[in-house]
C-alpha cells in the first residue's frame, strides 16, 4: 500500500507546481483577455463595459463570417493535403534508403525558412513562374496569377501551409514509426501481409496515437492560420483570404477594435477547442478498440 | 535486429525521395542566389530572378552579419532556445508521465489533461496585452520572463507529444522496477525518461524551431528594451516603404545553420532510440 | 527521496531566480534628467542615432535617449498598456494620434515656444485630425510626406511628354504613352496598402477635406462626395497592367525603376526602393490633377512623423530643450536629406529632387490631409479598394463604405455627436 500513496504523492507533487505555473501564465491573462471581450477597449487609454454587445455584433459581421468560411475550408484541405504527404514522407524516409540523414534534412528545410522568404518566393512563383509554365505548357487556367483571383487564392495559401508544415508532421512520423516494433513486421512477414495490407492493419494502428497528434497539431495551426497570409495577400484579393487569426491581430492589435476581436478571440477559442475534443475523444476511442 | 541493418537499400524508393527534393530545393535555389545578388539585380523576368549572380561575393553576408549585429543576436538565441529546450523537456516530459500514467483512470487528471492541451488553442493576440501587463507588474519583463513564458506556450504541444508517446511503452517495464523497490520518482529518470529518448529529440526540435523563429513573445515582453534576438533583429529588413530581399535572405540563411545542424543531431537520436530493443 | 529532493529544489530555485533576477530599476542619477523618445521610423534610426549623440555630447544636464525599435507601433501598445510611456513619442499624424488625443495619452504642449516656427498648415492638420475638439497642441509636426505620380524624368524627356495639370490633360497623357506602346502607370494591388496612394491623392482634388468628419456627424454620405473619387481611380487603373491585383509593391517598385511603365502613382517614401533597383533613375513627381481645372488641385501632404509629449512625462521642460534640439535648422535638414521629407518649419531647405515638381504647392502650403488619416484600420478601405478595382461595381462600393464606416466609427459617431449637441455645430 505504501507503494501506491508514494506514487500517488509523487504524481501529485510533480503536477501541481507544472498546473500552477500554466495558470499562471496562460490561464490567467486568458481570463483578463476575456474580460476585454466585454468592452470598448482600443489597446490603450480607457475603456467602458459594453455587456454583450460584442459578441452580438460578431453575429452580423459578414467579415467574421467570411472568415470563419475561409478559415475552416481551409484547414480542411490543408490537414488531409499535410497528414497524408508528410505519412507516406515519413514511410519513405524511415526506410532502407540511401543518403538518409541527408534527405531528411532536406525536407526539414520549409519549416526553417524565415516568413520573408517564404513570402518573396511564392509570390513570385504564383505571380511569374506558373503564369509563364501555363503559358509554355498552353494550359489557360494557370495564365493568370493565382492571387489575384479571389476564386484561387485560398488554394495558393492551401499549397504554402502545406508545404511549410509537411516537414514538422513527418518528423512526428518518423518518431512514432520507431515505436513500431520490429517483430510486429517480422510477424508480419509470416503472414504474408506486404504494402498496403501491412500499413493499414500493422503499422497504421500502432501509429495512431502520432495520427492523432498531427490532426491535432495541423488543425491548430491551420485554424490560426496568419504568417502565410500576411506573406502571401495581406487578406486579399477582395478580402477572400482573411483568416480569423489576421482579423484578430490586424483589428484587434494594429487596429482599434481590441474589445471586439479578444470576443471573436473567445469565441474562436471555443470552437477549437470543440473540434479539437471532439477530434480527441474520436480518435481515443479508436486507440482503445486495439 | 542487427540482421536488418544488411537489408538491401531501397533504390526506387530513394529515387523517389530525391525527386521529391525539387519541392524543397527550387526555393532553396531561388533564396541562395537572391541572397547572392545585388538589389540591381533583381528584377521580374523569370529568367532574370532565376540566373546566377553577376559576382559571387560574400558581401550581402557581411552586410547583413553588420546590421543584425549577428553575433550578439545570435548567442541571445541560443540562450534563449537552449534555456526552452532544456526546461521543456525536464518539466514538459515530468508532465507527460504523471498526467498520461494517469488519464485514463483518474478523472483528474484527464481533465488537467485536457485542459491543458486546450491550452494551444488559445490566440495568442488575446494574451498579450494581459501578459504584457503581467509580466511587468512581476518584473519579467525580460528573458527569464520570455523563457517561462516559451515553457508555459509548448506546455500543451509538448504535453501532447509526451502522453502519446507514453501510450507505446509498456507499464510492464515500470512495474518491473517497482519490484525492484525503485519510487516512481526514482523510476520516472532511471526508466521512463531515457526510454523517451526519440520523443524528447523530437520535442527538442519542434521546440527549438518555433522559439528560433518567433518575433512576437520577446517584442511584446521586453518592448525593445533588451537585446534583440536573430529575428528581431532581422526586422531591420523590412520597413514600411521598402525591403532590401538581399540582405535579408542572407541573414535568413545565416540563421538556417544552426537550427538544421540541430536538427541533424536530434534526428540521429530519433533513429537511434532504444524502444525497440527496450520494448522487447 | 533524497534526489528527488535535490531535484525539485533546484527546479523551484531556476522558477524563483527567473522571478526575482530581472534588471532592477533605473538608478536616479543626480541631477541629470533621463528623457527617452520612442519614434516609429527604423528606417530613419540612423539619424536619430547621430541626434541622440550630439545631444548627449552638448547637454550635461539631460541624458537623452532615442529608440527607433522595428515593429514600433506593438511596443508602444504594450508600454502603454504597461503605463510605462516614453517621455516623447514620435508618431505620424494618422488615427492613431487622433485615438491618443482622445485617451488623453498626449500631453498639451501648446505653450511650446518652437510651434511658432512650424507651418500653419501642419497645424491645422493635426487639429483637423481631433476627434472632438479640445483646446490645446498634442504634437509637434515635425516632417510631412507627399504623395501624387512618380515619373521617368528621362522617358519624358526623351518622348517630350509635359506634366498634365489638369484631369484631362492626364487622360491625354495616358494615350499618348500607350500609344507608342509604353505602359503608362504600374500597380502593387496585391499588397492592399498600395490602392489608397492613387485613392487618396485624388480624393484630396475631388473631395472636400472634411467628408469624413462630416459623416462622423452625420451631415453627409460618402456616397454623395467619394463617386468621383472612386471613377476616376478606376480609370486611372485602367492604363496599368492587365492584372494589377497580381503584383505587388516590390514588383511595382522593380518594374517602374526598370522603365516598364512610365509613371507609378505613390508617395515619394517609395522612391529609396525603386533606386536600390536603379541607382542612376532620373525621378521626379508631379500633383495628381484630378480636376479639370488646375485652381482645385491640391498636393496630397500629410504629418509623417510629429514629436508628441505624453501626458505621463515628469520633465516637460527638459523635454522641449530635446525638442529644440531636434527642430533645429541643420537637424532637420540632415532628416529631410536622409529621408526625402518635407519639412514642416518655416524656412529655407533644400528639397530632395524628386519633389521638385511638387514644389510650388509645398511653398504656397496648398496640401490638403490624407484622407486614409481618418479611415479606422480595421475598416481595410485598402482591401474595399482594392475589390472595387477587381469587381468595378462603384455603386456597391459606395453602399459598403456608408454602411461599414457606421460599424466601425459607432464609438467615435456618438462621441462626436454628443458633442455637437452640447456645443452646437462646430461652423
Amino acid at each position: 500500500m505504501k507503494k501506491v500513496n508514494d506514487s500517488k504523492r509523487t504524481y501529485m507533487l510533480i503536477t501541481i507546481p507544472i498546473l500552477a505555473l500554466f495558470v499562471c501564465f496562460n490561464t490567467v491573462p486568458l481570463i483578463r483577455g476575456v474580460v476585454y471581450s466585454f468592452t470598448n477597449f482600443k489597446g490603450f487609454g480607457t475603456y467602458d463595459f459594453v455587456g454583450f454587445r460584442n459578441y452580438m455584433d460578431l453575429f452580423t459581421d459578414p467579415r467574421i463570417g467570411g472568415s470563419y468560411l475561409f478559415t475552416i475550408k481551409l484547414a480542411i484541405v490543408a490537414t488531409i493535403l499535410t497528414n497524408v504527404i508528410s505519412l507516406i514522407l515519413a514511410l519513405g524516409l524511415n526506410s532502407k534508403i540511401k543518403g538518409k540523414t541527408f534527405l531528411r534534412a532536406a525536407y526539414f528545410v520549409p519549416n526553417v525558412l524565415g516568413a520573408l522568404v517564404v513570402g518573396y518566393i511564392f509570390q513570385y512563383f504564383f505571380t511569374y513562374i506558373l503564369p509563364g509554365l501555363g503559358e509554355v505548357l498552353g494550359i489557360d487556367a494557370l495564365s493568370g496569377s493565382m492571387l489575384s483571383n479571389s476564386k484561387t487564392a485560398w488554394i495558393a495559401i492551401v499549397i504554402v501551409c502545406a508545404w511549410q508544415s509537411i516537414a514538422m508532421n513527418t518528423i512526428i512520423y518518423i518518431s512514432g514509426l520507431q515505436t513500431v516494433p520490429e517483430d510486429v513486421y517480422e510477424a508480419g512477414d509470416l503472414d504474408g501481409a506486404t504494402g498496403w495490407k501491412k500499413f493499414r492493419y500493422l503499422t497504421f494502428p500502432l501509429i495512431i496515437p502520432f495520427f492523432t497528434i498531427n490532426m491535432v497539431l495541423c488543425v491548430k495551426n491551420f485554424l490560426m492560420v496568419f504568417d502565410q497570409i500576411m506573406a502571401m495577400t495581406k487578406g486579399g484579393p477582395e478580402q477572400s483570404t482573411e483568416s480569423i487569426s489576421y482579423l484578430i491581430y490586424n483589428n484587434g492589435l494594429s487596429g482599434g477594435s481590441f474589445g471586439y476581436q479578444s470576443a471573436n478571440a473567445v469565441v474562436f477559442f471555443i470552437v477549437i477547442v470543440a473540434i479539437s475534443v471532439a477530434q480527441m475523444s474520436i480518435s481515443s476511442k479508436k486507440e482503445e478498440q486495439l | 535486429m542487427y540482421e536488418k541493418m544488411k537489408a538491401r537499400v531501397n533504390w526506387p524508393i530513394t529515387i523517389l525521395l530525391f525527386i521529391g527534393l525539387i519541392t524543397v530545393a527550387f526555393p532553396l535555389y531561388m533564396t541562395i542566389v537572391i541572397a547572392f545578388k545585388q538589389p540591381t539585380e533583381m528584377t521580374n523576368s523569370i529568367s532574370g530572378i532565376l540566373s546566377l549572380p553577376a559576382h559571387w561575393s560574400l558581401s550581402n553576408f557581411a552586410q547583413a552579419m553588420e546590421l543584425t549585429d549577428f553575433w550578439r543576436s545570435l548567442g541571445n538565441s541560443l540562450l534563449v532556445t537552449i534555456s526552452t529546450v532544456v526546461l521543456c523537456l525536464l518539466l514538459h516530459s515530468l508532465m507527460g508521465y504523471a498526467v498520461g500514467r494517469n488519464k485514463a483512470h483518474s478523472k483528474i487528471y484527464n481533465l488537467i489533461y485536457l485542459f491543458i492541451v486546450s491550452g494551444m488553442f488559445v490566440p495568442f493576440a488575446i494574451l498579450m496585452m494581459p501578459l504584457a501587463k503581467q509580466t511587468a507588474e512581476m518584473h519579467l519583463d525580460n528573458w527569464a520572463g520570455v523563457i517561462i513564458l516559451y515553457v508555459v506556450f509548448y506546455m500543451p504541444m509538448n504535453l501532447l507529444l509526451y502522453t502519446g508517446y507514453l501510450v507505446n511503452i509498456p507499464i510492464a517495464l515500470e512495474e518491473a522496477a517497482r519490484v525492484d523497490g525503485a519510487s516512481t520518482w526514482r523510476t520516472f529518470w532511471k526508466i521512463i525518461f531515457p526510454i523517451m529518448k526519440p520523443m524528447h529529440a523530437t520535442v527538442a526540435v519542434i521546440t527549438a524551431l518555433a522559439v528560433w523563429n518567433d518575433v512576437m513573445t520577446p517584442l511584446i515582453i521586453m518592448s525593445g528594451k533588451g537585446q534583440n534576438t536573430l529575428p528581431l533583429a532581422q526586422l531591420t529588413f523590412q520597413t514600411q516603404f521598402g525591403t532590401n530581399y538581399n540582405l535579408a535572405f542572407a541573414s535568413y540563411l545565416l540563421a538556417l545553420i544552426p537550427i538544421i545542424i540541430f536538427y541533424v543531431i536530434c534526428q540521429k537520436q530519433i533513429i537511434n532510440g532504444v524502444v525497440n530493443g527496450a520494448v522487447k | 527521496m533524497k534526489k528527488k529532493k535535490a531535484i525539485s529544489a533546484v527546479l523551484a530555485a531556476s522558477m524563483l531566480a527567473a522571478v526575482i533576477l530581472p534588471g532592477c530599476g533605473s538608478d536616479e542619477n543626480s541631477g541629470v534628467t533621463e528623457i527617452e523618445i520612442l519614434q516609429y521610423k527604423p528606417e530613419a534610426a540612423t539619424y536619430f542615432d547621430q541626434v541622440e549623440e550630439q545631444f548627449n555630447a552638448t547637454h550635461d544636464d539631460i541624458h537623452l535617449t532615442i529608440s527607433s525599435p522595428n515593429d514600433a507601433s506593438t511596443i508602444m501598445r504594450t508600454r502603454f498598456v504597461r503605463d510605462d510611456y516614453p517621455d516623447i513619442i514620435g508618431i505620424g499624424g494618422d488615427i492613431n494620434y487622433s485615438y491618443y488625443v482622445d485617451a488623453d495619452i498626449l500631453a498639451d504642449v501648446s505653450d511650446y515656444p518652437g510651434l511658432a516656427d512650424v507651418k500653419q498648415s501642419y497645424l491645422d492638420i493635426l487639429e483637423n485630425l481631433e476627434i472632438t475638439p479640445k483646446d490645446g497642441v498634442f504634437g509637434v509636426p515635425y516632417v510631412a510626406n507627399a504623395a501624387g505620380i512618380l515619373y521617368n524624368k528621362d522617358m519624358f524627356e526623351e518622348h517630350g511628354w509635359q506634366i498634365p495639370e489638369s484631369w484631362d490633360e492626364l487622360i491625354d497623357l495616358c494615350e499618348e504613352i500607350k500609344s507608342e506602346g509604353i505602359l503608362p502607370f504600374y500597380f502593387g494591388f496585391r499588397d492592399t496598402w498600395t490602392c489608397l496612394a492613387p485613392w487618396n491623392s485624388l480624393a484630396v482634388d475631388l473631395a472636400p477635406a472634411d467628408t469624413c468628419k462630416k459623416v462622423n456627424a452625420g451631415e453627409t454620405t460618402f456616397t454623395d462626395n467619394y463617386r468621383e473619387v472612386a471613377e476616376k481611380c478606376l480609370e486611372l487603373v485602367s492604363y496599368g497592367p492587365d492584372d494589377p491585383v497580381a503584383y505587388g509593391y516590390n514588383d511595382a517598385c522593380t518594374a517602374f525603376a526598370n522603365g516598364e511603365s512610365a509613371m507609378y502613382p505613390i508617395g515619394s517614401y517609395a522612391v529609396p526602393q525603386i533606386l536600390s533597383v536603379n541607382p542612376d533613375m532620373n525621378i521626379d513627381s508631379f500633383v495628381t490633377p484630378g480636376n479639370d481645372d488646375p485652381e482645385k488641385n491640391t498636393l496630397n501632404s500629410g504629418v509623417d512623423l510629429m514629436f508628441a509629449v505624453t501626458a505621463a512625462c515628469e520633465h516637460k521642460e527638459e523635454a522641449y530643450e530635446v525638442l529644440d534640439f531636434l527642430m533645429e535648422d541643420e537637424n532637420i535638414q540632415a532628416y529631410i536629406d536622409d529621408q526625402n521629407a518635407v519639412p514642416c518649419k518655416e524656412g529655407d531647405f533644400d528639397l530632395a529632387p524628386m519633389l521638385d515638381g511638387m514644389q510650388s504647392y509645398i511653398e504656397s502650403g496648398n496640401m490638403t490631409d490624407y484622407q486614409d488619416h481618418y479611415y479606422p484600420s480595421e475598416m481595410a478601405v485598402d482591401a474595399q479598394i482594392q475589390t472595387l478595382i477587381i469587381n468595378k461595381d462603384v455603386d456597391a462600393f459606395l453602399a459598403k463604405f456608408d454602411k461599414d464606416w457606421q460599424r466601425y466609427n459607432r464609438d467615435i459617431i456618438r462621441e462626436v455627436q454628443e458633442y455637437n449637441e452640447e456645443h452646437g455645430t462646430s461652423d
